[in-house]
């Protein structure tokens, strides 16, 4: 079953502002302390949306290649003053390229991770609706190819079983033979679909497609709550954002390392991007929380 | 509101030496069900294309058609867009979008309605629908039925004034259809709106409708209430065979005209019943072939698509035997259309034996039998561009492609392209090419889906002539009439499994719902008549006899 999350409730313009402001600060910030965080907190959501299948993921597929990263950087890259000993060819290994290496493989894995949880909750109705409103025609075009794709493959699947029924299979005989009778039923399908396009093409005219000033429906409302969630992630991200321009976050790597003194300001940045990232998490938590009230007390 | 006029209205498609239509001349008065009838091809869906600008069709034309006394050419393409709803047959193609919530928005969106007023009618259809299970549903989920009312609501959100219908109900099982013709006579009823509808099935049309229209060669035959139509009708006419039971049983038996005609199956028992006619039980029909060795035989098979899902066949076991037809009735999902897939060898059964001339078939190994499947879309078997090379694409043998070619009787048809024929057409194009490959077993699904009741007749005794090559057909079908008419034996498949299974004449008179009209109407004289000719036969027989 599904995993409820109370995030992908919110509408999608909210949602879609989370994971651009979080994936840029993830691929421009090499900072670690905020990397680290970048990367807990994917993980953490990863798995409380997916679960056991997330964790395999993390494992076999994103931990080695973190790893794969961390040690090509050094290798390849002699940057950095602070040499830790000479490769046999005579190359040095810097403690800023190994530091880096480190960095940069952070970075890969929470982008990975964070991408994984954009594809669970951007579904293509979100994205769709999205497009839409900034180009309406896109998101009709796109309605439609996601419903002439499956119709097409499932008329491709009833040709083959047909032609199988009369000894004309697609799964007999040499390569030629069963190239031929793919060919065979991919043109007549063309054929079938085009035919079906009139059909598609009447009932869009007899409902008006083509008059001026089409508007576009919308399944999602802005309501009181993605205005809260919203104001808390502007209020978080400038924090943030005024942390990093007055220097207060900062990190350089080459030629020698050099990163902010932690002061308040820099702390509060850091809670800050702390509570961005795990903005999902808490309206989860929270939800729970109600929830576990409301039936303790049935 | 709405009322449409069309006055001497004559079309003729370009290169056609023929009208399409010629001199129509129709009123209809606002709020009116019109049921128009017709064989295929007597113009009726040329007729509906006419109500709206954006379908009319290109051609020679004369004559006009008027909403509310204004020309229709006067409307502007808004006005028509959202006052004229028109419904086609096929429910797949109508449908633009990927989700149901989006289609039922579709015409509003291109009307421009802003957020508030199509949340609302969305709101509302999908409300008087029943569509707000499946509201967020991919369409592709969606049963024949649910799409064609999905249709339906996505026209109706844009609140016309005129329905038009173009044999909606076609492409439907019964029980599908039946509710889809109650939610239109609802619309109809409800909401004032004016229906004109097209159908071949009239058995339950027929009843609904104000005013019938019965259209041959492009012209208006008999234009009058259901009653009176049935009454005036020509018995000759291959309208008349589509006509309700009840109302052929009358106009076959009653000589007296001044009697109200009755069309539906409780109208027509009372009218059976005032005859006074003594019981009587016909001879159950004997079945020679049942006593040889089966073609085929399943022995308790078992199937499904999935490890973990449910069992779709439950131990099936079936017997079809040479030169019979088998047909299997049952309602939708119950594994019929499994069945056929395990006989042509498309599904292997986990459990269970498959016998051919009482040989065992292995499991995962061709058939070593030949068998010609059609399933419900002929279109599928086609893949060249003419007739005659889609024929010769299984066998080049001339006297075989001859001996096919008549007994099919699609002489003409071998220069067009396959798509291009009517559904029927492409029917007997696809046996022919089914038969090419010599089949000694047939499988059929759904056959006479899309039929009128006169193509239904030709395809019957071209099936009974295939029978007597020694061919055996097994067929599934919702059609009880057909079943009843043509078939050996039938069984009732329900569950996965035959529940019931015997000679037409007992295996109907046994069932109370699941048999034909004739034989709900005629059944508490004579138990086991399923057919109308036959309850006929019965009652001349006996007023002769008084």
């Amino acid at each position: 079953m599904k995993k409820r999350d109370t995030f992908s409730t919110l509408h999608p313009s909210v949602e879609m502002l989370y994971f651009v402001w979080v994936l840029f600060i993830t691929m421009f910030m090499m900072h670690p302390i905020v990397l680290a965080t970048s990367l807990i907190s994917a993980m953490v959501y990863a798995i409380y949306l997916k679960g056991a299948k997330a964790v395999k993921l993390q494992l076999f597929g994103v931990l080695p290649l973190m790893i794969i990263t961390a040690v090509m950087n050094p290798l390849f890259n002699h940057a950095g003053v602070t040499t830790l000993f000479y490769l046999s060819n005579g190359n040095p290994i810097t403690l800023e390229a190994v530091l880096y290496g480190v960095a940069a493989s952070g970075m890969f894995g929470s982008v990975i991770v964070w991408f994984s949880c954009y594809n669970h909750i951007m579904t293509s109705d979100k994205f769709i609706y999205l497009f839409g409103r900034i180009i309406p025609a896109l998101s009709l075009l796109l309605s439609m190819a996601l419903r002439f794709v499956p119709k097409f493959s499932h008329q491709i699947k009833e040709v083959s079983k047909a032609q199988e029924s009369i000894g004309r299979s697609v799964k007999d005989g040499n390569i030629m033979k069963r190239l031929i009778a793919g060919v065979r039923v991919l043109s007549i399908t063309i054929t079938w679909a085009l035919e079906n396009a009139v059909v598609t093409a009447d009932s869009m005219k007899s409902r008006g497609y083509g008059l001026k000033g089409r508007t576009a429906y919308s399944l999602y409302k802005f309501d009181k709550r993605d205005k809260m969630v919203l104001l808390i992630f502007v209020i978080a991200a400038l924090i943030f954002a005024a942390s990093i321009i007055s220097g207060k976050i900062y990190v350089r790597y080459y030629p020698s390392i050099r990163m902010n003194a932690e002061g308040a300001l820099s702390i509060l940045g850091y809670l800050a991007f702390l509570l961005f990232c795990n903005l999902p998490m808490i309206l989860n938590i929270m939800e729970d929380i109600t929830w576990r009230r409301l039936e303790s007390k049935i | 509101m709405a009322t449409l006029r069309i006055e001497n209205l004559t079309f003729r498609y370009p290169k056609s030496d023929k009208n399409a239509l010629e001199n129509i001349n129709l009123d209809v008065r606002d709020g009116e069900f019109m049921l128009i009838c017709g064989n295929s091809g007597c113009g009726k869906s040329t007729l509906l294309r006419h109500f709206k600008s954006v379908l009319t069709p290109y051609g020679e034309r004369t004559g006009q058609v008027f909403i509310n006394d204004k020309p229709l050419g006067e409307y502007s393409d808004r006005e028509q867009a959202s006052n004229i709803g028109f419904v086609m047959q096929h429910p797949d193609d109508q449908i633009v979008t990927d989700k149901v919530w989006h289609e039922l928005a579709f015409g509003l969106e291109s009307l421009g309605y802003d957020q508030t007023t199509m949340r609302l009618r969305v709101g509302e259809m999908a409300s008087y629908f029943g569509i707000q299970n499946w509201f967020y549903k991919s369409v592709t989920e969606l049963s024949g039925g649910q799409k064609q009312l999905l249709n339906l609501a996505s026209i109706m959100a844009m609140n016309p004034q005129i329905l038009i219908l173009d044999e909606p109900t076609s492409q439907l099982d019964p029980i599908a259809a039946s509710e889809f013709l109650n939610t239109v006579k609802k619309i109809n009823t409800e909401l004032g709106v004016t229906v004109i509808m097209t159908e071949h099935r009239l058995e339950e049309a027929f009843c609904i409708a104000d005013r019938t229209v019965v259209m041959k060669n492009g012209k208006i035959e008999l234009f009058d209430t259901p009653q009176e139509v049935s009454k005036k009708i020509n018995i000759e006419e291959d309208v008349f065979k589509s006509l309700p039971a009840s109302a052929r049983m009358f106009r076959l038996i009653e000589t007296n005209k001044s009697c109200d005609c009755p069309l539906t199956v409780r109208d027509g028992r009372n009218f059976i019943n005032s005859l006074n006619l003594k019981g009587e039980k016909l001879e159950s029909k004997e079945n020679n072939a049942v006593n040889t060795e089966p073609v085929l035989e399943l022995d308790e098979c078992f199937f499904r698509y999935e490890k973990q899902g449910n069992d779709i066949l439950k131990g099936v076991s079936l017997k079809a035997y040479k030169g019979e037809i088998f047909c299997l009735v049952g309602g939708n999902g119950t594994g019929k259309s499994t069945t056929l897939s395990i006989i042509s060898g498309l599904n292997t059964p986990y459990r269970g034996k498959i016998k051919i001339n009482g040989k065992v078939q292995k499991r995962f190994q061709a058939r070593d039998y030949k068998i010609g499947a059609l399933c419900q879309d002929p279109r599928t078997l086609f893949v060249k561009n003419t007739v005659l090379e889609d024929l010769k694409e299984i066998t080049n043998d001339e006297k075989k492609l001859k001996d096919i070619i008549e007994l099919m009787n699609i002489r003409e048809l071998l220069g067009s392209h396959p798509f291009d024929l009517s559904g029927g057409e492409q029917q007997r194009t696809a046996i022919a090419k089914l038969l090419l490959t010599e089949p000694e077993i047939l499988l059929l699904d759904e056959p006479t889906k899309g039929m009128d009741a006169s193509f239904k007749e030709k395809f019957g005794s071209m099936l009974k002539n295939m029978t007597s090559k020694g061919i055996s057909i097994i067929m599934v079908s919702h059609d009880v009439e057909f079943a009843a008419k043509y078939a050996d034996r039938c069984g009732l498949f329900f569950d996965g499994t035959i529940i019931s299974e015997n000679e037409p004449r007992t295996f109907f008179a046994k069932n109370h719902f699941y048999t034909t009209a004739a034989n709900r109407i005629a059944r508490s004289v004579f138990e086991n008549a399923v057919l109308t000719e036959e309850v006929v036969a019965l009652c001349r027989k006996q007023r002769q006899g008084l």
